[in-house]
């Protein structure tokens, strides 16, 4: 079975995100880069499959040449080859023009599967997976938190509120999974080792075909507003009196009641 | 010579009286009995050398030998425990004297009197017949301890749960010594009630002269044939006592000696790195084969003693591990894998080429013909252990087992062997972590806090220097030319409790005036929980970012305040280029305290303190005496001291990466703070950040976090230097 694994390296979830002065992105200086956790259950789903079924995993990724560090993750974690889409063009890319670019590099290879996760931490836009399948014709199953392979028979479990439902599907499809579908693996040294040496193909927008423009152009990155510093009521010594300037405080500053 | 030629003024005794022409006979017995022995010992060391990759333990020989006199011939490290220490003492110096007596028996009937220089004449020959009662009896006082011990007062240790695992072998080993000895005084107890009024000087032969006395009306002819009869029985006793050895727990009589002066010569709890991630083709210990011969050497040195259960913190909440059950597991495991592993060896050694050839020709005949007694004896005896196809890994060893080890030490450091059982743990663990990656799925959320973030608690490392902000301390990139580095470590950079220690020792340190700087957010986890939990790969990731750092800045001396980090820096980080003169904070608070620079302002009232040796500060490195000193340098302090304490002290749970994963049933470190509870202490002073997250939930648990608190030892000086910053809500309101 070939089976496709899409990542993105996206900063650490405890790393320290400044925005740039102009807005136009966020300082990169000394975050830590790592897998979109989201992937790494779709790693760990392709990693499974391939090891009940058999064949191979390929890595494809979007992203800088630091993005290198993540598609070896992966292939540290048990996947074959990969293939990293590096090129400026694609350095602002949305969720779509990401999709096409991922779309373009899997249709030259055989795939019977493929997995995403179902959003990257950073953007949390939950498109790509979606739009990737739309582009290759082929279903697709979000959010998916068991799945079970009979021949070409897909069973994908997703959450609903309160409940789960059960998609019925048959593969090639695409899977964009979520926390539960599996725990990701610790890699081992060797895999770690013999990461170093397996193949990752380098594609440029311009050999997939791809432009690499964006239909959504990010505007401006600004951080959320600063917390305003707690208050701590003193007026009044009394339980009686604090009571009252709370409420004061709360219907004349704060205005929620 | 004989009875006729003593006197009173030339006392002596006829050896081998009324038993003159066995001699030959016992000759015979002597060679067949030393030839077993010889055999067995040869079988043996085919097994010993048949398993494991090499490993020196020949340097540094001449501390090698001091440590085997101190141990061997002295019996300092079994004499640390009184019972059993005194038990096998007077068994062990027992047999010591009685075989130099025999020797000199020997000596006298063989050489000295043919040689016409008789020396067991005289006061000499008094001297040394009391001694031999002396000895003789001290020999059966030890056996009657150890019968009652084994026996009769069964202590947990020489079982496993309850459950005594005594052998037929035990019991033999014993009888045999025992039997040596009573018969020993009965032959001469018979030799006296015949001759007795020809040699009156035999008083000093105590027990047999009393003994003697027994066989009062007993006549001479009868005597004399008993006589016979018990020197047969003796001569069997003593001959299959030493044909036994290497085939019993008796053969701990070669190879804890040995064991002695192979012992460990590196520092405390020393790990060898792993050399070479790039080309090694595999990482750890998954196969008994990937142990050094040391290590499974070791195994034949245990007696069973279970000194190291007796404080292992695991077994003694209920873990399955027992460092003395898991010694005995890979004993038995080696034992079942021995016989091929001899075979290829056998192979090797009697080969043209390789190996084979360089044994020297006349040796290899004899490899020959003992391979071919060997396939007699291995024929006619009963077959040995059947050959296993278990894994160590998994199923020698339980995993739950191996991971239940806190690194603590107490087995190691109490072991009367020098039996090295924490390398063991590691080395499996690393096989498990970097080989298989099968680890526990918390202890793989550590592993990637500390890849991402640089700590295990995950915590963004940009927020590292936080704790310090207030407080004026400057980073090495910003005033690189300080005394000291303080390596804060993970717990005094983001754990809450840990970050009050750290903030207390800056104070400590600025008011007395010390010169120091931290690395901010430079500074690296240092790895300890790595390495203890097997990830050796990321340990010395974490190292080698330290010491590049630290090596940039020039830094010499190193303070810190985690007894783990304290270890690592010390110890392991020379391995890769980091020399540094490293001190834990409390060694530092001593000194500054020797020497007047810092003033106790505030005493305490009355309170009663006990300190919480932490494992990697005591028994990794043997500071016990400066944080007591410390509490005892405040006035109204009263130091109480825990049952279990210095070397014996009980390990809080949370070393060799216990710190990070989850303990089922009793707890650890609610059993140590029970243990602090029943001294009456007020306050349970540590010197570990682990220690003190431990302590101060154990108080939790138990409902005394009102009654009781712990601290780190540079918090209790903070508040006695008056230091501790009021709290801040009084101020807001003011304001």
């Amino acid at each position: 079975m070939n089976i496709v694994a899409c990542v993105k390296q996206v900063p650490d979830t405890e790393a320290q995100i400044k925005v740039k002065g102009d807005g136009s992105g966020i300082e990169e200086g000394g975050i830590k880069w790592v897998m979109n956790p989201y992937d790494e259950f779709g790693v760990e789903e392709a990693l499974k499959l391939k090891e009940k079924l058999g064949g191979d995993v390929t890595i494809v990724s979007v992203g800088p040449a630091r993005a290198m560090e993540t598609v070896r993750t992966a292939l540290a974690m048990g996947a074959e080859k990969g293939i990293l889409i590096d090129d400026p063009a694609l350095y602002n890319a949305d969720a779509y023009a990401t999709a096409e670019a991922l779309a373009a590099a899997i249709k030259g290879i055989p795939y019977d599967i493929i997995f995403c996760g179902q959003r990257a931490i950073d953007d949390d836009s939950a498109q790509v997976g979606a739009i990737l399948a739309e582009l290759l014709g082929i279903p697709q199953v979000t959010f998916v938190t068991k799945l079970e392979i009979d021949g070409t028979a897909v069973k994908a479990t997703r959450p609903i509120e309160g409940a789960s439902v059960v998609v019925a599907t048959s593969r090639p499809c695409v899977i964009t999974a979520t926390k539960g579908l599996n725990e990701p693996r610790y890699a081992s040294l060797p895999g770690i080792m013999k990461a170093k040496k397996k193949p990752v193909d380098m594609k440029k927008a311009a050999d997939l075909g791809v432009s690499g423009a964006a239909k959504a152009k990010v505007v401006k990155f600004a951080p959320p507003p600063a917390r305003p510093p707690g208050k701590i009521i003193c007026a009044d010594d009394t339980p009686e009196g604090k009571a009252a300037e709370l409420a004061k405080l709360l219907r004349e500053e704060a205005k929620v009641i | 010579m004989e009875l006729s030629n003593f006197s009173i003024g030339h006392e002596g005794r006829e050896v081998f009286w009324n038993a003159e022409h066995f001699e030959p006979i016992l000759f015979a017995f002597t060679f067949v009995a030393l030839a077993i022995f010889a055999y067995g010992v040869y079988r043996r060391w085919l097994m010993w050398t048949a398993i494991g990759k090499p490993e020196d333990r020949t340097d540094d020989r001449n501390e090698r030998i001091k440590t085997l006199l101190k141990n061997g011939l002295l019996q300092l490290k079994t004499l640390a425990d009184p019972y059993p220490g005194i038990m096998h003492a007077l068994i062990f110096f027992g047999f010591v004297v009685l075989f130099f007596g025999a020797a000199f028996d020997a000596t006298e009937f063989h050489v000295a009197e043919p040689l016409g220089v008789p020396f067991l004449v005289g006061k000499f020959y008094l001297v040394f017949s009391f001694l031999m009662d002396l000895f003789g009896l001290a020999v059966l006082a030890g056996v009657f301890m150890a019968l009652d011990r084994r026996y009769l007062t069964k202590p947990d240790r020489l079982g496993y749960r309850g459950a005594p695992d005594n052998t037929a072998d035990d019991a033999i080993v014993l009888l045999l010594i025992g039997g040596i000895i009573v018969t020993g005084f009965i032959i001469e107890a018979l030799r006296i009630h015949v001759t007795w009024q020809q040699t009156p000087w035999e008083v000093w032969s105590f027990v047999g002269w009393t003994i003697a006395k027994a066989f009062a009306g007993v006549d001479v002819g009868a005597a004399k044939a008993m006589h016979k009869w018990t020197w047969w029985i003796h001569t069997a006793f003593a001959l299959s006592f030493i044909a036994y050895i290497p085939y019993s727990r008796l053969v701990h009589m070669i190879t804890t000696p040995a064991n002695y002066f192979l012992e460990n010569r590196k520092p405390v709890g020393f790990l060898e790195p792993i050399k070479d991630f790039e080309n090694a083709e595999s990482f750890g210990v998954g196969t008994i084969e990937e142990f050094t011969w040391k290590q499974i050497f070791d195994s034949d040195a245990c007696t069973r003693c279970g000194r190291c259960q007796d404080g292992c913190p695991a077994y003694l909440t209920g873990k399955p591990l027992s460092p003395k059950k898991l010694v005995q597991d890979l004993k038995t495991y080696w034992l079942e894998k021995a016989p091929a592993a001899v075979a290829v060896r056998k192979e090797q050694l009697l080969a043209d080429e390789g190996e084979g050839a360089k044994v020297h020709p006349k040796l290899k005949a004899l490899f020959g013909w003992l391979n071919k007694l060997d396939k007699v004896v291995d024929e006619n005896l009963p077959k040995g252990p059947e050959p296993t196809e278990k894994t160590m890994v998994g199923e020698v060893i339980d995993l739950d087992e191996l991971w239940a080890c806190t690194n603590c030490m107490y087995c190691m450091e109490n072991c009367p062997a020098s039996i090295e059982h924490v390398p063991k743990v590691v080395g499996m663990r690393q096989y498990k972590v970097l080989m298989e990656a099968d680890f526990a799925p918390e202890l793989q959320l550590t592993y990637r806090n500390m890849e991402n973030n640089s700590n295990p608690w995950g915590v963004g490392s940009h927020l590292r220097a936080d704790w310090a902000k207030e407080l004026g301390v400057k980073t090495l990139a910003e005033d690189p030319n300080v005394e000291y580095l303080f390596y804060v470590g993970c717990a005094g950079s983001f754990d809450d409790r840990g970050k009050k220690v750290s903030v207390a020792l800056a104070r400590i340190l600025q008011k007395a005036g010390v010169s120091f700087g931290i690395l901010g957010t430079e500074e690296s986890c240092c790895g300890d929980s790595a390495m203890r939990g097997g990830n050796e790969y990321l340990y010395q990731t974490m190292a080698q970012a330290n010491i590049e750092v630290m090596n940039g800045y020039g830094v010499k001396k190193v303070i810190c305040t985690c007894p783990h980090g304290y270890n690592a820096l010390k110890k392991d980080y020379p391995n890769f280029g980091g020399n540094f003169e490293v001190y834990h904070h409390t060694e530092i608070i001593a000194e500054l305290l020797e020497k007047g620079k810092i003033k106790i302002k505030n005493p305490v009232d009355d309170v009663r303190f006990t300190y919480h040796d932490s494992c990697f500060l005591g028994r990794y490195n043997q500071v016990y005496d400066q944080p007591r000193k410390i509490i005892k340098a405040i006035p109204g302090a009263r130091l109480v001291e825990m049952e279990r304490s210095f070397g014996k002290s009980f390990c809080c749970g949370a070393g060799g990466a216990r710190m990070w994963m989850e303990e089922h049933g009793a707890r650890i470190n609610e059993a140590r703070a029970k243990q602090a509870i029943d001294v009456g202490a007020q306050t349970i002073a540590v010197g570990c950040p682990f220690c003190l997250t431990m302590m101060s939930d154990g108080l939790k648990t138990h409902g005394k976090e009102e009654q009781m608190v712990a601290l780190d030892v540079a918090e209790i000086v903070w508040k006695a230097m008056g230091l501790e910053a009021e709290p801040e809500s009084a101020e807001v309101c003011q304001a």
